[in-house]
């Protein structure tokens, strides 16, 4: 009888395992593969950026456009694959915040998670803001005169409305509307891409390559390139709601990159090619998508992108506000946040203290900031540099974090330290560069984003130091139960702390 | 010891390169953590297959995903899932019948040493009937490198795997009708393996006996015993 034989038939009691995760409550494994990809898709919103991006990328690129978006793409990967280092060891709501306590401590985990929670919470605003901008831009289409200050306030509310709803009702509400419109809206902006090819026609080889190499306009190129990418890991705020979580959620992070790195490219050749073959300058257009569309007789596609760009954002707000709400989520169940952020709606087993939160906060920032007739567009590009730089400085931790907690838990490698150190050295770069970059532009994100950084440095310095001890135990995961393990048989949770 | 030795099951187009060797591995894998117990470390588990880290780390992470395994609150051990009972079925001893149990038993009073039956399924050695008295010197390592044991070269040989064991194991099969492995796993004793065929001559399975060096060395008195058991026990088990 081989051993494990003997084991199944006479199984040894194993009391290392607690009778109930620390993060119980959420809607536990209950959304499947395309759920969580949709997820991590919508949280990228690729149709919005793959218009929008692009441009901004040729403004500082130049004929480095295409490769600026390869090396951005190569980047976001090698982040991902790091990020998954952890997704593939531990199911959590928590994401970078656990990854990095768990990785690097208490100090480390508040930072991340400090980052990640701006990350979030300005995506949302920016997202509410964008599918505002562009529902009033479609309104116009059909109905001159519709635009102006009451119409974005009252398609913010309506947006506010739905997003408290979605977030309220449950997770499988919400990933199913994100893959809806991520399907639709990709599906027409690959359409219209497709279609563009073919007229342009013959492969263009001097639109991929640069006229002359500057490293300088590529690295900016793409660092903006990679804002695009963030939101990528947000599938892992999914940890305890989906099924097969540590293979779905890896799997997903791993294809959203690929997904948006692909239509990203291929966005930027049609648009640099487009306007090489009309004889125009790229970067000087408004909307380079609806001028190659107009150019080549598509007009009507345009009114499609654009809503299709508009529920995409709005699928944005959704996903983004849903990972906020699990960050805090695991936060207020951490204890490193006030203990009702941890609590569940008993019906809809959403974590409703987090949404009680989260919701009002990203609705209620764009809706007053229009109501007193703030210009949509300026605060879109401010919010998405504060959004963007929290996103990276979190995945700089991450990635620093990695090979640390390979090592305490003995599976390092030497592949894996190369990736992770590659990544962090690529991000914090990166995101120097871009702050650089927004800054001599005059963005005012960048001192907001700095001024975030300061008090959340003193807050957590003020917090470590008065209690260091009721950080200790930071980081919780939803770990394996008794149940789920062969013999096993819960251990006592108030006996012994869950830490080892 | 090589990890990769030449002749073992990783190459060769024969019947085990159709089962996909992975499973094979993960089984193992989930043998050793069986063996260690839970907590099991995932160097611990590397050191005991012999496989080199990456690739145990690899399969562990897949074994976790698929939750045959779970990883302890720390992070850093293993136990087996509660999942692995789905492989029982599988994994469950082959009940051999009790006429076959009858012959064996009077087998094993004959022969002073451990007597074994397993059979060949799928490429795969299938403990049947392991002898309480004189216990499998080790099962796991039998299920991972086959090359080592009497039992896993008279399966190997049989698919035409090549390797450093081949020449001696197909001599010995020439001259005795038995595969032997002498003093190669533990100084002074040996092991060899007396093939069961169905009645077209497909080998089934193996009778196997352990026992000190020299009677293996000179096989001729339990070949006597062992060769009608084989042929007892061939319409019993296939």
């Amino acid at each position: 009888m081989t051993a494990l034989a003997r084991a199944i038939s006479r199984p040894e009691p194993v009391h290392e395992f607690a009778g109930r995760s620390p993060l119980e409550g959420l809607d536990r494994r209950s959304v499947g593969f395309a759920d969580v990809l949709a997820q991590s898709v919508a949280a990228v919103a690729p149709s919005a950026a793959a218009t929008t991006v692009i441009l901004l990328v040729a403004g500082v690129s130049g004929t480095a456009t295409v490769p600026a978006v390869v090396l951005a793409a190569l980047i976001a990967l090698i982040v991902a694959r790091t990020v998954n280092q952890f997704a593939r060891r531990m199911v959590t709501s928590g994401s970078l915040y656990t990854y990095a306590a768990r990785g690097l401590g208490p100090a480390a985990g508040l930072a991340t998670g400090a980052a990640i929670l701006v990350g979030y919470a300005f995506i949302s605003v920016f997202a509410l803001l964008g599918g505002a901008h562009y529902f009033s831009i479609v309104l116009e289409r059909v109905w001159v005169g519709a635009g102006g200050a009451a119409t974005t306030v009252a398609l913010l509310v309506i947006e506010a409305v739905i997003l408290a709803v979605v977030l309220v009702r449950g997770i499988r509400l919400s990933t199913r509307i994100a893959f809806v419109v991520e399907l639709a809206s990709v599906l027409i902006i690959v359409v219209l891409l497709i279609v563009l090819l073919v007229q342009i026609g013959s492969f263009d080889l001097g639109a991929i390559v640069p006229t002359e190499l500057s490293p300088s306009a590529l690295a900016a190129g793409a660092v903006l390139a990679l804002t695009a990418f963030v939101g990528f890991e947000s599938a892992a705020t999914l940890g305890v709601e989906a099924r097969a979580p540590l293979r779905n959620i890896p799997r997903a992070i791993v294809w959203t990159v690929i997904v948006a790195g692909g239509l990203y490219v291929v966005a930027a050749y049609t648009q640099v090619a487009g306007f090489r073959a009309l004889g125009l300058d790229l970067s000087a257009s408004s909307s380079p998508v609806n001028t190659l569309a107009t150019a080549n007789g598509l007009d009507a596609w345009g009114v499609l992108v654009d809503v299709g760009i508009a529920a995409s954002f709005l699928a944005c707000a959704i996903a983004s506000t849903t990972a906020l709400t699990r960050v805090l989520f695991a936060m207020g169940r951490d204890g490193v946040a006030p203990v009702w952020l941890g609590r569940v709606h008993a019906r809809y087993r959403t974590p409703i203290g987090a949404v009680a939160v989260a919701v009002p906060l990203v609705a209620v920032i764009p809706v007053v900031f229009a109501a007193f007739g703030g210009g949509v567009w300026g605060a879109m590009e401010t919010v998405i540099v504060i959004s963007a730089a929290g996103y990276i400085a979190a995945y700089a931790v991450v990635c620093v974090a990695a090979p640390v907690f390979l090592r305490r838990i003995g599976e390092l490698t030497v592949a894996a330290t190369v990736v992770a150190l590659a990544s962090a050295a690529a991000l914090v770069g990166g995101l120097v560069t871009y702050l650089v970059v927004e800054g001599s532009a005059g963005n005012p994100g960048v001192w907001i984003s700095l001024a975030i950084a300061v008090v959340a440095a003193g807050a957590i310095a003020w917090r470590v130091r008065r209690g260091a001890r009721s950080l200790d135990g930071i980081g919780s995961y939803d770990e394996p139960v008794a149940s789920e393990v062969l013999g096993g048989v819960a251990r006592d949770r108030e006996a012994e702390p869950h830490r080892a | 010891m090589p990890e990769h030795p030449a002749g073992s099951p990783r190459s060769g187009p024969t019947l085990t390169a159709r089962q996909p060797r992975a499973i094979q591995t993960a089984l193992t894998v989930l043998e050793a953590v069986a063996e260690i117990g839970a907590g099991a470390t995932a160097r611990e588990i590397s050191a005991v297959l012999g496989l080199p880290r990456a690739t145990t780390y690899r399969l562990l992470n897949l074994l976790v995903q698929d939750e045959y395994l779970v990883r302890t609150p720390d992070l850093s051990g293993f136990a087996l899932g509660a999942k692995v009972v789905h492989l029982a079925a599988a994994a469950a001893p082959v009940r051999m019948p009790r006429a076959a149990r009858d012959v064996l038993a009077s087998a094993r009073a004959e022969v002073r040493g451990g007597v074994h039956v397993v059979l060949y399924a799928e490429g795969r050695v299938a403990i049947a009937d392991a002898d309480p008295d004189f216990p499998l010197s080790d099962a796991t390592r039998l299920a991972r490198e086959p090359e080592r044991f009497a039992l896993g070269r008279l399966l190997l040989v049989e698919h035409g795997v090549t390797g450093a064991f081949a020449g001696a194991a197909a001599s010995d099969l020439a001259s005795w009708g038995v595969t032997r492995q002498i003093g190669e796993l533990s100084a002074g004793y040996g092991c060899l393996a007396v093939p069961i065929r169905d009645a077209t001559g497909v080998l089934a399975g193996a009778v196997g006996f352990s026992g000190p060096r020299h009677r293996v060395e000179e096989p001729g008195g339990v070949i006597s015993v062992l060769a009608p058991v084989a042929q007892r026990l061939s319409p019993l088990l296939t």
